[in-house]
C-alpha cells in the first residue's frame, strides 16, 4: 500500500547510525539478489518514464516562451512543440506501467521466497529461541518486516529514482534557461532539505523509543488476549490493563517529545517545501532579474511552469527514502532470524541398528551456570520401561527433552543403538520416537490432520484405529463436520481430556520404537483413564518407554524407575528394591497411599 | 469513510478546527495563483507595467504571509490531534476486547486484534491528520483555478470543469477496486500472523512429525494462498492507478491542444494563452497528486473499517442498571442449558450450593465440567435457565463486582510473561508481602522459590513455559489463594503435581473450603477430596445424573460408587515392559 503524505515527513525513521546503515544496506543487497534483474529493470524504466514525464511541461514552458518572444511563429513549430509533449506523456504512460509491472512481479516472488525461507529456518533451530522469544518476533518477522520490504520494492525504490530524475532534469532545463534564477530554487529547496535534516537529526532514538512502545502495546495486547480467561477472573480494569494502559502512554510521550523537540525545524522544512513558498520566492526574484536585466520576461516563463512544480517532486523522494530506510531496518531484522544458530546436523550420518537408550553423564542449563541436569547416566535397553519420578522442577521434562534434541546437551552424551543422537539426520532421529508431551499443542487445521501430522502416509483407517484406541473416536464423530471440523475456530474446542486423547491419538499413529511420555494420562477422569490406559499398553508394547508419571502406582511395574531430585538421580531401581531403600521414592509412595 | 472517522473522533472540536485551517491554507494558495494573474497580464506587455505589479506584489505578499502563519500553526494541532486520536482508539479497542465474550478469542482473531492495535490505531491516527491537508488542497487549489480561469477564458474554464469530474469518478472508480484486493491482501496477511505464531508455538509438535521444516500443509497453503491473493491484487490494482494516471494526462493533452487551437485561431492574445498555459499546468499538479493520496486513503479507510468491526462485536449484554452489592456467596443454578454451537453441552442442570458449603463436580471427560465452570464465571451466557449469586441473576450483577467475588484455578494454567511475584500480584495489586508469603506457602511455591535462582524475580517465559508443569500450576493455585475470594472454583487442581505436593495443596484446598463463608465448587478426581464435600453432583453428557451427599450416594449404588470402583481399579493398573 502506498502511504503518501507531504505533511508528517517526522513520523518515520530517517537515518540511522552509520554502522548499522551499512550493515542493513547489506542485508538488503543479499535478501534480494534473487529478484536483482527485475528491480534494475524496473528502475531503468521509471528513469526513463519520469525522464519523459516533464516533456509536456517542457513543451508548454517552450510554446509560451516562442509564442512571446515572436507572435509569429508559425502555427507548425507550435504543433510541433504540442507533438512532443503529448508522445512524451504517452510514453511515461506506458513507461511506468511497464515498470510498476516488474516491481510487482519481483515483489510477489521474492516474497514468497524470503517468506518460505524463515518457514524453513525456524524449523531447524533450537526450541529454547521459541521459549524465550518466541511467537512474538515471528509474527513481526513474517508480517510487518516483509510488509516494509514490499513497500520497498513494489514502490520506494521506483519513486525515488522517478523523483530524483524528475528533479534532476528540470533542475537541467531550468539551468539552461537561466542559471541565477535556477541557483535561487535550488537554494530554496536546500534550506528545505537542511532543515529537514535537522528535524530529523535525533530521529534514530525517537524511532526507536516508538518502536519499542508499540511492541509493547502489541505483545501486552496479545497477552491480554492469549490470557483472557484469567484476565477476567483476576485482573479486569487492574494491573493487567496497566501494562497496556503504559505501553499506550509510553508511546504517546515518546511521540510528544519528539514533535516538541523538532516543532521548529519541522515547520520551517515545511514551509519551504510548499508550492507556494517557491512561487513568491520565484515572483519577487524574477521581478527583480528582470527589471535589473539579468532575466528575460520569455526566460521567466519556465520558472513558472516546471520550476514552482519542483516541491511535488520532493515529497516523493523523500517518501522513498524512509521507505527505503525502513525496508533497510526490516531486511536486517529478517537476517537476523535467518542468521540465528541452527542445530548443527552432522554430515555423515548414522543410522541406528537397535533402539536402546543412553544418557551418559549429561548436564544441561537452560541459563549459564545453573545446570538444571547435572551429570546424570542411566541406560534404557531395547523394549523395556523406565519411570522417571521426582518432586515438581526437579528436571524430569527437561530430560525428555533432550532425547528428541529440542536442545543439545551441555556436556555429556544421549546415544540411542550406541550412536550419539548428534550423529543422526534430525529427520531419522525425530522419525524413531513418539512424543506425548505435558503442554498440549493443537494446530489449528481439521481434527484429520491434527492426528495425521505424526504421520503423513496414514491412511484414513489407520487413523480411525489409533483414535479408536484412545477413546476419542466417537467425541470426533459427534463434531459438526466429524474427522474435518476444523479445530480452535468459533465455537469449536475440546475439552482437557479429550485434547489429551487427541495427543495419544498422534503417538499410536506414528508407530515408533521409542516412546516418550510425560504425563500422559494427568488430565483424565478415572473413567477414561482406565480405558486410555489399556490402550497406552498396547502403545508401549516392545517399545523402549520412557514415561514421566505422577501416579506412582501406574509405573510399579516398570523395569527401572529413575528417581530425579535437583537435577540428579537419587535413586534407581525397581518399585520394590526403591520401597526397600526407605529413602525419597518411599516417602513419595507413603504420600500417594493417603491420598486415596 | 470522513463521517466514520468523525465519529471515531475523541476530540471534535480538535478535527472541526483541523479542517478550517486547511480550507483556508488551501483556499489561500489558489488566490495567490490567482495573484499571478494580473503580474503576469502586466509584465507580459511589450511594455512592462512595474508600478501596478508592485500593488499586486504588496496584495500577494500579505496572502503569503498569512498562509505561513497557518502552516506553521496548523502542524502542533495536528499533531496533538493524531496523538489522542491513537492512544482514544486504543483504549476503545482494549475496552472492546475486555467484554467481549469467551468464544471470540480463536488465534485468527488474536492475529487480527495484534494488527489492530497496533498498525491499523497507528495508520488512523497518522494519515486522519497528515493526508487531510494534502486531500483538501488537492481538490481546493483546482476549483478556485477553475474561478480564476472563467475571468480569462471561458471555454478553457470549462474544459477544466469538465475534467474535474471525469477525474474524480475514474479516482472513485480505482480507489474501489483497489480497495477490495486490499481487503483481501489484508485477510491474507491476518492469516499469515495467526499461522506464524502457531508455527513457533507449535515447533514441538511439528518436529516430532518431522515437519519443522516445511511447516504444516496449512501453512504451505496460507502461504500459496498469499502469493496468488497477491499477485491478483497487484494486477488489479496497477491498471486502475494508470487508468486515472491516463485521464490526467489526457486532461493535460486536450488543454493544451485546445490552447494552442484557440491562440493561432487568435481567439485568445499572447498573454492570455501564456497565462492560461501556466494555469493549465498548475490546475492538473494537484489532480495528478491525488492518485496518491488515494492509496493512503484507501489503507486509512480499510483501517477504520477494520477498528470498527471490532468496536461493534457484540459483547454480553450489560444490565442497564448494574447490581453492586452481592449479598452472599450462595450459587443458585436453575434448570440451564447451553450449547457452544448446535449441540448443548449443559441441558436441565439445576442445583444448589449454599454459602460455606463445597461442592464436588464429577463425570466423564466431556461431560460439560469444565464448561459449567465457565458458565458460573459468566465467560460465556447460558441459553436457557439461570444463574444467580446471592439470589441475582448473574446478568443482572455487575461484572467487575462480580468477579471481584470468584477466584478460578483453571484446568489449562495460563500465567503472563513476567516474573512469579507480578503474577501473584495480579489477583491482588495490593497484597502485603505477608500476604503472598502467605498464599505462597498455601500452594506450596516455598520450596521452588528457595530452589529457584532469582526466586519471586524468576521469569515466567512465554505464557509461562520457562516453568515446569508443575511450578506453573502452584503459581496459579497461588493466584487464586492470595485473591481470598468469597467464591472459588477449581478444575482439576494438582493434576501436574508430585504425590508430596499434591498431598499439602489438597489440605491448603480443604482449608480454604472449610471457612464458613466461603462456597467452592470443585472439579475432583481424588476421593479424599470427594469425601470430604457436602454435596456431590454427578455430570454426564451434560445432565445431572446424581445429586446428594457423598455417604447418601454411595448408598445409592449408582455412578458415584462405580466412580470409586474404577478409581480403585486404574491404581492397579501398570505399565508393562
Ligand atoms: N470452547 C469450546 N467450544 C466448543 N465446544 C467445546 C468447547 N470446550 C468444550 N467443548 C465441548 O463441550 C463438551 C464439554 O466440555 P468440558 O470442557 O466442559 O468437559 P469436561 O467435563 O471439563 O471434560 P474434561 O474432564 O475432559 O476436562 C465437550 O464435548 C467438548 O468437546
Ligand atoms: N524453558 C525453560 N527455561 C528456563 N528454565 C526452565 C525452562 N523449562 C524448565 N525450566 C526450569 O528447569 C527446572 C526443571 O524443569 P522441568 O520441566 O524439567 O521439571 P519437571 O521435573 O518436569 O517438573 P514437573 O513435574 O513440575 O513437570 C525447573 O526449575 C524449571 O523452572
Ligand atoms: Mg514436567
Ligand atoms: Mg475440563
Amino acid at each position: 500500500m502506498s502511504l503518501k503524505s507531504t505533511d508528517k515527513h517526522q513520523n518515520s525513521p530517517n537515518h540511522t547510525a552509520d554502522s548499522t546503515k551499512l550493515m542493513s544496506t547489506k542485508a538488503l543487497t543479499r535478501l534480494l539478489s534473487p529478484v536483482k534483474n527485475y528491480l534494475i529493470a524496473g528502475c531503468i524504466l521509471a528513469f526513463l518514464g519520469s525522464a519523459l514525464g516533464l516533456a509536456p511541461y517542457i513543451a508548454i514552458a517552450e510554446i509560451a516562451k516562442l509564442i512571446f518572444k515572436n507572435p509569429d511563429t508559425s502555427s507548425q513549430t507550435i504543433w510541433l512543440w504540442v507533438g512532443i509533449g503529448i508522445v512524451g506523456a504517452f510514453l511515461r504512460l506506458v513507461l511506468l506501467f511497464f515498470s510498476s509491472r516488474v516491481g510487482h512481479v519481483a515483489d510477489a516472488e521474492i516474497l514468497h521466497k524470503i517468506r518460505v525461507r524463515i518457514v524453513r529456518h525456524l524449523g531447524t533451530m533450537p526450541l529454547g529461541w521459541f521459549r524465550a522469544k518466541g511467537s512474538g518476533v515471528i509474527k513481526k518477522v513474517m508480517t510487518t518486516d516483509l510488509e516494509e520490504m514490499h513497500q520497498l520494492i513494489a514502490h520506494s525504490l521506483r519513486e525515488m529514482i522517478g523523483a530524483v530524475t524528475a528533479i534532476a532534469v528540470s533542475i537541467g532545463y531550468l539551468w539552461v534557461v537561466n542559471w541565477q534564477m535556477t541557483l535561487i530554487s535550488v537554494a530554496v529547496l536546500l534550506t528545505m532539505y537542511v532543515s529537514f535534516r535537522i528535524a530529523m537529526r535525533s530521529v534514530t532514538t525517537h524511532m526507536n523509543r516508538l518502536i519499542n512502545a508499540e511492541t509493547k502495546i502489541s505483545t501486552s495486547a496479545v497477552e491480554y488476549a492469549d490470557g483472557i480467561t484469567v484476565v477476567k477472573t483476576f485482573g479486569v480494569g487492574g494491573r493487567l490493563l496497566s501494562r497496556f494502559d503504559n505501553a499506550v502512554k509510553e508511546h504517546t510521550n515518546a511521540f510528544k517529545i519528539w514533535v516538541s523537540e523538532t516543532q521548529y525545524s519541522s515547520a520551517i522544512s515545511r514551509m519551504f517545501a510548499s508550492e507556494v513558498t517557491l512561487l513568491g520566492v520565484l515572483t519577487i526574484t524574477g521581478l527583480g532579474f528582470i527589471s535589473n536585466g539579468t532575466l528575460t520576461v520569455p526566460d521567466f516563463l519556465p520558472f513558472l511552469i516546471v520550476g514552482i512544480g519542483l516541491p511535488t517532486a520532493i515529497v516523493p523522494a523523500i517518501h522513498g527514502s524512509q521507505g527505503l530506510r525502513k525496508g533497510r531496518l526490516s531486511a536486517s531484522n529478517i537476517e537476523t532470524v535467518l542468521l540465528q544458530d541452527v542445530i548443527p546436523e552432522s554430515n555423515n550420518s548414522q543410522e541406528p541398528q537397535e533402539y536402546s537408550v543412553a544418557f551418559h553423564k549429561v548436564s544441561f542449563a537452560y541459563s549459564e551456570n545453573n545446570d538444571v541436569i547435572k551429570d546424570i547416566s542411566f541406560e534404557c535397553p531395547q523394549g523395556t520401561v523406565t519411570a522417571l519420578v521426582g518432586r515438581s522442577g526437579s528436571g524430569k521434562s527437561t530430560l525428555t527433552h533432550l532425547l528428541p534434541r529440542f536442545y543439545d546437551v551441555r556436556q555429556g552424551s544421549i546415544t540411542i543403538g550406541g550412536i550419539d543422537i548428534r550423529q543422526m539426520s534430525s529427520e531419522k532421529l525425530l522419525g524413531s520416537m513418539s512424543l506425548v508431551f505435558q503442554d498440549i499443542v493443537l494446530l489449528r487445521d481439521t481434527v484429520r490432520e491434527n492426528i495425521r501430522i505424526a504421520n503423513p502416509d496414514a491412511t484414513d483407517e489407520d487413523i480411525i484405529k489409533a483414535t479408536k484406541s484412545a477413546y476419542i473416536h466417537e467425541v470426533i464423530e459427534q463434531l459438526p463436520q466429524g474427522y474435518d471440523t476444523v479445530l480452535g475456530t468459533g465455537n469449536i474446542g475440546l475439552s482437557g481430556g479429550e485434547q489429551q486423547r487427541l495427543t495419544i491419538a498422534r503417538a499410536m499413529l506414528s508407530d515408533a520404537p521409542i516412546v516418550v511420555l510425560d504425563e500422559a494420562t494427568a488430565s483424565l477422569d478415572p473413567d477414561n483413564e482406565v480405558l486410555v490406559q489399556r490402550a497406552l499398553s498396547s502403545l508401549v508394547k516392545n517399545k523402549t518407554v520412557i514415561m514421566i508419571a505422577h501416579r506412582l502406582y501406574t509405573i510399579s511395574n516398570a523395569h527401572q524407575i529413575i528417581v530425579l531430585q535437583e537435577g540428579t538421580i537419587a535413586e534407581k531401581g525397581t518399585h520394590q528394591q526403591l520401597l526397600n531403600n526407605q529413602s525419597l521414592y518411599a516417602t513419595m509412595w507413603e504420600a500417594q497411599v493417603i491420598q486415596c | 469513510m470522513i463521517r466514520r472517522l468523525y465519529k471515531l473522533f475523541p476530540n471534535k472540536s480538535v478535527i472541526v478546527r483541523l479542517t478550517v485551517l486547511h480550507v483556508f491554507r488551501a483556499l489561500l494558495e489558489g488566490i495567490l495563483l490567482g495573484v499571478l494573474v494580473p503580474i503576469l497580464n502586466c509584465l507580459l506587455q511589450p511594455q512592462p507595467d512595474f508600478q501596478s505589479i508592485k500593488i499586486w506584489l504588496i496584495i500577494g505578499g500579505i496572502g503569503f504571509l498569512c498562509y505561513l502563519v497557518l502552516t506553521v500553526i496548523s502542524s502542533p494541532i495536528g499533531f496533538g490531534a493524531s496523538m489522542k486520536l491513537a492512544e482514544q482508539l486504543r483504549n476503545d479497542v482494549m475496552n472492546r476486547v475486555t467484554r467481549l465474550p469467551l468464544g471470540w478469542f480463536t488465534s485468527d482473531k488474536k492475529a487480527k486484534l495484534a494488527r489492530i492495535i497496533t498498525a491499523d490505531t497507528g495508520l488512523i491516527a497518522q494519515l486522519a491528520v497528515t493526508i487531510g491537508a494534502p486531500a483538501i488542497i488537492a481538490v481546493l487549489v483546482p476549483s478556485t483555478i477553475i474561478v480564476v480561469t472563467f475571468f480569462i477564458n471561458w471555454k478553457i474554464a470549462v474544459l477544466f470543469l469538465a475534467v474535474m469530474p471525469v477525474a474524480l469518478v475514474v479516482l472513485r472508480w480505482t480507489g474501489n477496486i483497489a480497495a477490495e484486493a486490499a481487503i483481501k491482501l489484508e485477510e491474507a496477511a491476518t492469516n499469515i500472523a495467526g499461522k506464524a505464531i502457531e508455527l513457533g508455538q507449535a515447533q514441538t509438535v511439528l518436529r516430532a512429525a518431522g515437519k519443522g521444516t516445511e511447516g504444516t500443509v496449512q501453512l504451505q497453503q496460507t502461504l500459496d494462498k498469499h502469493r496468488i491473493v497477491y499477485r491478483k491484487g497487484l494486477k488489479r490494482s496497477t491498471l486502475p492507478d494508470l487508468t486515472y494516471t491516463g485521464v490526467v494526462i489526457a486532461g493535460f493533452v486536450a488543454v493544451i491542444l485546445s490552447v494552442t487551437f484557440l491562440f493561432i485561431h487568435q481567439s485568445v492574445s499572447i498573454p492570455e494563452a501564456i497565462v492560461l498555459f501556466i494555469l493549465a499546468v498548475r490546475f492538473l499538479e494537484p489532480l495528478a497528486y491525488l492518485i496518491e493520496l488515494n492509496g493512503a486513503l484507501r489503507a486509512m479507510d480499510n483501517a477504520i473499517n477494520r477498528v470498527q468491526e471490532l468496536l461493534q462485536t457484540p459483547t454480553l449484554p450489560m444490565a442497564k442498571y448494574p447490581v453492586t452489592d452481592i449479598k452472599n456467596a450462595s450459587i443458585q443454578i436453575e434448570n440451564i442449558t447451553f450449547a457452544y454451537g448446535q449441540n448443548p453441552v449443559i441441558e436441565n442442570v439445576s442445583f444448589h450450593c449454599p454459602q460455606g458449603s463445597t461442592t464436588a463436580l464429577i463425570g466423564a471427560s466431556g461431560s460439560g465440567k469444565t464448561t459449567l465452570i465457565r458458565l458460573i464465571a459468566r465467560f460465556y451466557d447460558v441459553n436457557n435457565g439461570a444463574i444467580k449469586i446471592g439470589g441475582t441473576d448473574i446478568r443482572q450483577l455487575d461484572y467487575n463486582t462480580m468477579m471481584n467475588d470468584i477466584a478460578i484455578i483453571f484446568q489449562d494454567v495460563y500465567l503472563f510473561d513476567t516474573t512469579i511475584k507480578e503474577n501473584l500480584l495480579i489477583a491482588k495489586p495490593d497484597a502485603t508481602e505477608a500476604e503472598l508469603k502467605e498464599a505462597a506457602t498455601a500452594a506450596q511455591l516455598d520450596e521452588m522459590l528457595e530452589r529457584l535462582p532469582n526466586g519471586w524475580n524468576t521469569k515466567t517465559g512465554e505464557s509461562g513455559l520457562q516453568l515446569s508443569g508443575g511450578e506453573r500450576q502452584r503459581v496459579s493455585i497461588a493466584r487464586a489463594f492470595l485473591k481470598k475470594a468469597r467464591i472459588i472454583l477449581i478444575d482439576e487442581a494438582a493434576s501436574a503435581l508430585d504425590p508430596e505436593n499434591e498431598q499439602a495443596i489438597s489440605k491448603a484446598i480443604a482449608n480454604i473450603a472449610s471457612d464458613k463463608n466461603r462456597t467452592v465448587i470443585i472439579i475432583a478426581h481424588r476421593p479424599a477430596t470427594i469425601q470430604s464435600a457436602n454435596q456431590v453432583i454427578v455430570l454426564d453428557k451434560g445432565k445431572v445424573v446424581e445429586n446428594g451427599s457423598p455417604q447418601d450416594l454411595l448408598n445409592q449404588n449408582g455412578h458415584y460408587a462405580k466412580f470409586l470402583q474404577q478409581h480403585q481399579q486404574r491404581k492397579e493398573w501398570k505399565v508393562e515392559g
